[in-house]
């Protein structure tokens, strides 16, 4: 593939590979870089490296259940949202009806977890950018949302803790008491981000004009999540399309300006997450007063999953965007097809787009900021 | 050059408020923790270890049906009728010895989905989570409480119970078969002296 580039390309110009194993492609992500001096001219990001095969296992399972650690498995930053998605799926398929309960505690797992993701998405960001602090204090949020869901499910990246109309086990507790308190102490803690990394001028130096993803771009490859509402555009799945009981909560959709640059350049994806974040937490809030304090989280599990023949498509809102779930059912006990259509994946999609014509140091702000995560492009 | 001016100012100012919240934080508590000689005590429910009751197992082979990635490995062998093997701590008969029960935690995805069929929760997560190994192998573990000579003795007890029980079924289903062929025989020789007569009837002798 190499030799095909530098054949298309001249003698000017110059391939570089950056990755499988750069510290900035988030993962194993190689891209061939083609350049002219120090401007990029052509970028191909090459996948695969991480591929194993779970759609193909998902057939092969014999139980829809034992699918859902798999999902956990293909964006291991927000497992929680993945689950969500399939479990959503399942119950439709089924017709079940999901306890009161568990969707709330449901809803706020979710949005712990979209809390978390963002963490280590702006902390990587701003790593790969040189700014080292901001990633240590994010990641000791990070370390308390991660506490709540240890003590509630057991694990502490890979939860497994949905299950079709329930979930595993019974939150603790002092649950809410936990939950609460994160979200007190953690409002004043993007007051301070924003302080040292957000309006910081050598930050915004190196992500304002660069990366920029005029809305029409967006639309053309299919974007979504922040990538989309950094161009601009209010859609979200939580508020366009709801699922689950999101239809009940009062938030916003925080979209790019052009604050500091141009619309849709990667300081307005990187801000919309900061926005969403206190978003999750106003969500949270309203989930945690309405969550109903009796009742068995577990009585609705069916004994034995066999969805009537047919397919169904399900899109949910993860924190990298829209996650949609495409199963096929023949009644067997396993799927005879199951099809994640990864947010991750189309997102790189979109890299060649907004990358030409800019420089190589520029190359590591595009790839953190549109936020991919390898193990759900390749799966 | 006002703006030059105010473009240094403003990143002047962004810089110190940006080292101002580092200053607090270098004042504030620690967060880390030295490992090794300090640990983060683990909540009660944490899933970092898969162990078995082997005394309650009453070798149901649920558990190993529900792993996703086959990581329980269990043999059973029906006990024979002279011993009796108990009950659990749930009140379940033991029909079964384990002559193998070995939980491969290299390939174990800590998933938790073992631990709910269990009809008497002998299958659960521990919070034990220092076992690394040098040699994979090492990793497997044995929960079976038997010794070899054992398992030897109780499969070929078992083997022996099977085949009287062979014997026996065949011994029953041969005399079953030989009285049936009796009868066959008495109803055939009825019907052959009947015959005769009638046929002579037919005739009209």
């Amino acid at each position: 593939m190499i030799e095909v580039i530098s054949k298309e390309t001249g003698n000017k110009e110059m391939v570089i590979n950056m990755g499988p194993q750069h510290p900035s492609t988030h993962g194993v992500l190689r891209l061939e870089l083609v350049l002219d001096g120090e401007i990029i001219t052509k970028v191909r990001p090459n996948i695969g490296y991480l591929h194993r095969c779970f759609e193909k296992y998902a057939e092969q399972m014999d139980d829809y259940a034992k699918v859902i650690p798999y999902t956990d498995r293909m964006d291991y930053v927000s497992a929680i949202n993945q689950e969500h998605g399939y479990v959503i799926a399942l119950e439709r398929m089924l017709e079940l009806e999901v306890p009161e309960r568990v969707e709330y505690i449901r809803v706020i797992m979710a949005e712990l977890q979209r809390i978390a993701s963002h963490l280590l998405g702006i902390g990587a960001f701003g790593l790969d950018l040189g700014a080292f602090s901001p990633f240590l204090y994010l990641f000791t949020e990070r370390e308390k949302i991660l506490d709540i869901f240890e003590r509630v499910t057991g694990a502490r990246l890979l939860y497994n803790y949905f299950a079709v109309a329930g979930l595993m086990r019974d939150v603790h507790p002092k649950f809410k008491a936990d939950t609460a308190e994160f979200v007190r102490t953690f409002r004043p803690k993007i007051k301070e981000l924003n302080d040292l990394l957000s309006y910081n001028k050598i930050f915004i130096q190196r992500t304002a004009n660069i990366g920029v993803l005029p809305e029409k771009v967006a639309f053309n490859y299919a974007a979504s999540g922040p990538v989309l509402r950094g161009s601009g555009v209010k859609w979200d799945l939580r508020k366009n399309d709801p699922y689950s009981i999101y239809d009940r909560f009062e938030f916003d959709i925080p979209v790019g300006t052009g604050e500091v640059g141009t619309l849709g350049d990667c300081w307005d994806r990187y801000i919309v997450r900061v926005k969403e974040m206190e978003q999750s937490l106003r969500i949270i809030e309203q989930a945690l007063d309405g969550m109903p304090d009796e009742g068995d989280v577990m009585e609705a599990i069916p004994k034995r999953i066999r969805p009537k023949e047919g397919e169904i498509y399900v899109r949910t809102e993860t924190p990298r965007g829209e996650l949609g779930y495409y199963i096929v059912s023949d009644k067997s006990a396993s799927p005879f097809r199951v099809k994640a259509r990864a947010p991750s994946f189309v997102h790189l999609s979109v890299l060649p787009a907004i990358s030409k014509g800019s420089l190589i140091a520029d190359m590591v702000a595009i790839v953190g900021s549109i936020d991919i995560v390898l193990g759900e492009v390749d799966r | 050059m006002l703006n030059a001016v105010k473009q240094s100012w403003l990143t002047f100012r962004s810089i110190f408020t940006g080292m101002g919240v580092t200053i607090r934080h270098f004042f504030g508590p620690s967060v880390t923790l030295q490992y090794p000689e300090e640990k983060m005590e683990l909540p009660a429910g944490a899933r970092a270890r898969l162990y078995v009751n082997i005394d309650d197992c009453i070798g149901c082979n649920l558990c190993a049906r529900a792993c996703p990635v086959n990581c329980i490995d269990i043999e059973t062998v029906l006990a024979t009728q002279d011993v009796d093997l108990g009950k659990t701590s749930t009140g379940n008969p033991k029909r079964f010895w384990l002559t193998r029960f070995d939980i491969d935690m290299a390939k174990c995805m800590y998933c938790d989905l073992c631990v709910y069929p269990c009809p008497t929760n002998c299958i659960y997560m521990v919070p034990e989570y220092e076992y690394s190994e040098f040699d994979r192998s090492n990793l497997v573990y044995h929960f079976s409480n038997l010794e070899p000579e054992m398992v030897a003795e109780v499969k070929e007890k078992a083997e022996q119970e099977a085949e009287q029980k062979k014997r026996e079924r065949e011994e029953m289903m041969r005399k079953k078969a030989e009285e049936k062929a009796k009868k066959e025989l008495e109803e055939k020789k009825k019907a052959d002296e009947e015959t005769p007569k009638n046929e002579k009837e037919n005739r009209g002798e």
